[in-house]
């Protein structure tokens, strides 16, 4: 078999235009946990939480048809799931890899249990639909050829996500609070002695991870499936914890991550069907063996925040 | 630390939010919505028949009665209504409030005729203060409008012996009792349920209509049952859902329950009470057409509502006040029925002819007397020549109490792999009963350990046939079967029972994938236009290789120049890899998918955005697409479930290779109405050749 009809551009737009699509849960999750990350706390409870919210965003659409009111319900309950991880993580100081695989695992159940009372069965939605970007009653950008196809056919949740990038880096980097959760999250005691409430600001950015989380959960069920179902995620949240660690707790080193994994995600698919004298399987591993190399590599691990998983008790050291 | 009460609150909400989500949960309308045959109806109707019969005669004596509603010249009279619901219900309320003012004008005007009422008596202590009070205040007729209130009513008429009493729906006017002053009344809503039935059949074009009922009692159950045997007698093939929401007013539930069976393919909808605005809304937005009782209810949507069987109880009231006026105070049980003008059917305009037509016979038929729906609804007269006949195929044989336990690697509700399985427990359950037949499971098993120790514990606990359904957990099992030797084991896909190794107490079975999957091969050939199938695997092993095999095999025999793309997501479970890769599918140039595994609901999901048909298997996969569906290789387990228990009960523990093939009926297709005939012709031909042996299936070689 062949498919001499396919020219190399329409399975190039077609990787670039799957990758961008694919990367939008891992982004919201992974900007997230970036935030708690660089506060100093590990959040393991991020695919969890993922799951709260893709219920929660569809059964509020599924509910009230209101998009915006789905997102909002998402991230509403994801802030909830990351409060509860901030009060077992921050003010009791459980030990963090643990009481995030609780949270991962309370999320699970939670909107499994919820998905059957609730709903019972696979349900479809209207989802997000794709923008267009008509500039005139003629002329779309979507319908620009390659750039176009690549950039212009996704939908608003997908064009959150990337603005969510740059959005972060600023806050991160050029306001008080960002310089804040930098700085308890390496030297909680120095910040602390200049009069910066270091719980507090772990708690909002612990929270605010988890409302991002929320949206990334949403963002699935929502805008990409249109669907609900248990485990819907079926891992992304650990995936997007270790994109932080790729990404150098940097959200432009998330973003590559991102687009990296997602992009050879859907080169495998490409090359499959493409039927490349490849074995699936070896095509299903691309992405987690790239991810395993990048990882592997010995100049990230100095950038690690120097108190993560470290609680902070006012007065030790 | 102020933050903690703050943060404690904050949880408390959480945790009250979950809880009052959970409530609203265990209320969720029974979205079972099983099959509902005539025969299945008719369980608890013997009771109910004879009390029926007895009507009979008084049924007659109403007729002329209730035809001429005659209440010009009656003197001055005063009545009060007590109502379970409000006099704008659109339904069983509305229908006996606006009789009494049709009554009252024509009788002369509140002067002459006098109305009370008192709405919402949902609470019956309530209703009994309401009743005695109208009474001792010296209304002439109270009217207690409402089953639920009979009891309360008994215990007060005898002490106004002068007042005359009413209820319905009832037929009981209390004369063993004594009582000379109280009516029953009852309207024979299977009558009219029955010719919405046939109409219902003839508008549908999916071959699915759903009914959103109440509970499953009185007015409703009437209704209901008329409603299904007029549907079955239309069409035997026709499905008809029904799904109760457990209250009369939960109109957010009714709503849900329509938006259910319209996602469960209802092209027509139909249901009862008063909660039924919710329904007839979603209906209006869906553009579904909807079937009305009790009132008239084209207000709400009179685009939708396209045909009512109203309630007239004028006859009925008229004859009571006028039997009241002339010293009779009570002692008739009356009946509204078609033939006494009580029901009237009303269709709308530009309704489809034939269908309303064919309803219209239907009704003069039971007019008549030609039809009668209460014996069909027994099952003691034939609906159609052989509604149902399909169901009967299966021989249920009698077996001893079994406790079976299930572990599984994906979800109950996983529409393919496991759930395919666990739905043919349950319906062996429902015909068994639960007291004979228990079922326990445990899902998501993806762990191979964590597997063994639940099929260890289910064995430990005494389960009589423990089934690991995954082809993973072989090897957990030869270990621990031998520590059980009469509990029976079961596991596939596979056709290793163990018998090598010399364990004896474990079955292997195996849907022969290729077989559904070739017959699903040959039909999508006909539904391609660019010459591309995309095929979307969960890993190249086990069922879905066997599928896979299948399908290529079907497609290269019927049209060798149509390519299939493969590609596998690597993963059981990852819905949007598989999204992802049926959008690459479609980039790539296939305009017709398939695909297995519990992962594929987001692939569906993309083909129904897109428009491109979806060949299933293993489960109904219609909920997660329903107009892209096309075709379904169904995994039918009863068969394979009641060899393994019946080998078991005669000792014999294990041994045997069960296969589910398209000859057992361990796979059916089911293909849609959308397809074009000559695919469905050429689906069926490959599945007596199959049959008949004359296909081999031959899988070539891949990467």
């Amino acid at each position: 078999m062949n498919n001499g009809d396919l020219t190399t551009l329409t399975i190039v737009v077609g990787i670039l235009h799957s990758g961008i699509r694919l990367a939008t849960p891992y982004l919201y999750a992974a900007i997230g946990e970036m935030f708690s990350q660089r506060s100093g706390v590990l959040n393991l409870g991020v695919d969890g939480i993922m799951l709260m919210g893709a219920f929660f965003g569809f059964f509020t659409v599924f509910k009230t048809g209101s998009l915006l009111l789905g997102v909002l319900a998402a991230a509403l309950i994801g802030g909830l799931m990351g409060l509860i991880l901030c009060v077992v993580s921050i003010t009791y100081q459980a030990e963090q890899g643990i009481s995030g695989i609780g949270l991962f695992m309370f999320g699970l159940g939670a909107s499994s249990l919820l998905f059957k009372t609730m709903l019972g069965t696979v349900e479809g939605i209207q989802g997000f639909s794709e923008l267009n970007f008509c500039l005139t009653d003629s002329f779309c950008l979507a319908e620009v050829p390659v750039i176009g196809d690549i950039f212009f056919h996704h939908s608003l949740m997908t064009y959150g996500a990337f603005a969510l990038v740059p959005l972060a880096w600023w806050v991160l980097n050029k306001t008080t609070w960002g310089l804040k959760v930098r700085s308890v999250g390496q030297n909680p005691e120095a910040a602390d002695s200049l009069g910066v409430n270091v719980i507090q600001v772990r708690y909002t950015a612990v929270t605010l991870g988890g409302v991002l989380a929320g949206i990334a959960g949403a963002s699935l069920s929502i805008s990409l499936l249109g669907i609900f179902q248990e485990n819907l995620t079926n891992g992304m949240g650990f995936i997007a914890v270790a994109l932080v660690y790729f990404g150098s707790w940097k959200p432009l080193g998330v973003l590559a991550g991102a687009l990296l994994f997602s992009t050879v995600n859907a080169l495998q698919l490409w090359v499959q069907v493409l039927n490349l004298n490849i074995p699936s399987d070896v095509a299903v591993m691309l992405p987690y063996l790239l991810t395993i190399i990048a990882l592997a590599l010995p100049f990230r691990r100095a950038l690690q925040p120097a108190m993560l998983t470290k609680p902070f008790t006012r007065g030790e050291n | 630390m102020k933050n903690r009460w703050f943060l404690l609150s904050l949880l408390l909400i959480f945790g009250l939010v979950l809880a009052s989500c959970g409530d609203s949960g265990s209320e969720t309308p029974q979205t079972d919505t099983e099959e509902t045959t005539p025969a299945d109806t008719t369980e608890t109707e013997p009771a109910e028949e004879a009390v029926v019969e007895e009507v009979e005669e008084e049924e007659t004596a109403v007729e002329d009665i209730a035809a001429e509603a005659d209440v010009t010249g009656i003197a001055q009279i005063r009545i009060a209504v007590v109502m379970p619901s409000t006099v704008t219900d659109l339904a069983w309320s509305q229908a006996v409030y606006d009789s009494l003012l049709r009554l009252q004008a024509e009788a002369g005007g509140p002067d002459v005729m006098e109305i009370a009422y008192t709405e919402n008596m949902f609470n019956v202590t309530d209703a009994a203060a309401a009743m005695r009070d109208y009474a001792a205040d010296g209304f002439n007729i109270v009217l207690a409008h409402g089953t639920q209130y009979g009891t309360s009513m008994f215990e007060i008429a005898p002490d106004f012996p002068e007042t005359t009493f009413a209820w319905g729906t009832a037929v009981d006017t209390g004369a063993e009792q004594g009582l000379t002053n109280v009516f029953a009344y009852e309207a024979r809503a299977e009558e009219g349920g029955y010719v919405n039935g046939v109409l219902a059949a003839n508008l549908s074009t999916s071959g699915v209509i759903g009914v959103v009922g109440p509970v499953e009692a009185g007015d409703a159950k009437l209704y209901i049952d008329g409603f299904v045997a007029g549907a079955m007698a239309a069409n035997p093939d026709i499905q008809v859902n029904v799904s109760y929401t457990g209250s009369f007013g939960d109109t957010a539930l009714a709503a849900e329950a329509a938006n259910t069976q319209i996602a469960a393919g209802a092209d027509v909808l139909t249901g009862s009470a008063q909660q039924v605005v919710g329904a007839i809304g979603v209906a209006a937005e869906q553009g579904v057409p909807w079937l009305g009782t009790q009132s008239d209810q084209s207000p709400i949507a009179p685009d939708v509502v396209v045909a009512s069987q109203l309630y007239n109880w004028d006859g009925v009231l008229s004859d009571i006040i006028r039997k009241h006026q002339a010293g009779e105070y009570g002692g008739t049980a009356y009946a509204l029925t078609l033939g006494n003008s009580g029901l009237v059917m009303d269709y709308a305009d530009g309704l489809d002819g034939e269908a309303v037509a064919a309803a219209m016979v239907a009704a003069n038929d039971i007019i008549a007397g030609a039809i009668d729906v209460n014996a069909i609804i027994a099952g003691e007269a034939p609906a159609a020549a052989d509604a149902g006949d399909e169901e009967m195929m299966i021989e249920y044989p009698e077996i001893e109490p079994v406790r079976i336990a299930l572990v599984m690697p994906s979800t109950t509700t996983d529409l393919a792999w496991s759930q395919s399985i666990y739905d043919s427990l349950v319906i062996l359950q429902n015909h068994y009963g639960e007291e004979n037949f228990e079922i326990a499971y445990t899902e998501n098993m993806f762990n191979v350990t964590d597997a063994a120790a639940a099929i260890r514990d289910y064995a430990a606990d005494g389960y009589d046939l423990v089934i690991a359904h995954g082809a993973q957990y072989g090897t957990s099992l030869f270990e621990l079967a031998p520590d059980f030797p009469e509990t029976s084991f079961a596991w596939g896909t596979t056709t290793n029972t163990g018998a090598d190794e010399g364990v004896t107490n474990v079955f292997a079975y195996e849907p022969r994938a290729e077989q559904g999957g070739y017959v699903s091969g040959v039909v999508a050939t006909y539904l391609t236009e660019s010459g591309i199938i995309g095929l979307v695997g969960p890993v190249d092993a086990g069922d879905a290789k066997l599928h896979v095999d299948g399908f290529l095999a079907g497609v290269r025999d019927t049209n060798p120049d149509i390519q299939v793309n493969v590609s596998f997501t690597g993963s059981f479970g990852d819905t949007a890899l598989a999204a992802e890769a049926a959008n690459t599918q479609i980039a790539a140039g296939a305009d017709v998918l398939t695909g297995s595994s519990q992962q594929v609901v987001g692939a569906i999901g993309v083909a129904s955005e897109n428009g491109v048909p979806w060949l299933g298997i293993q489960a109904d996969q219609s909920p997660a697409g329903a107009d892209v569906v096309v075709v379904t290789v169904l995994y039918d387990w009863v068969p394979t479930l009641l060899e393994m228990i019946t080998a078991n009960q005669a000792g014999e523990y294990g041994g045997r290779v069960l296969q589910l093939t398209l000859e057992n009926g361990g796979q059916t297709m089911i293909y849609a109405d959308s397809l074009p005939a000559e695919a469905v012709e050429a689906g069926m031909a490959a599945e007596q050749a199959i049959i008949d042996g004359a296909i081999e299936i031959v899988a070539e070689p891949r990467n």
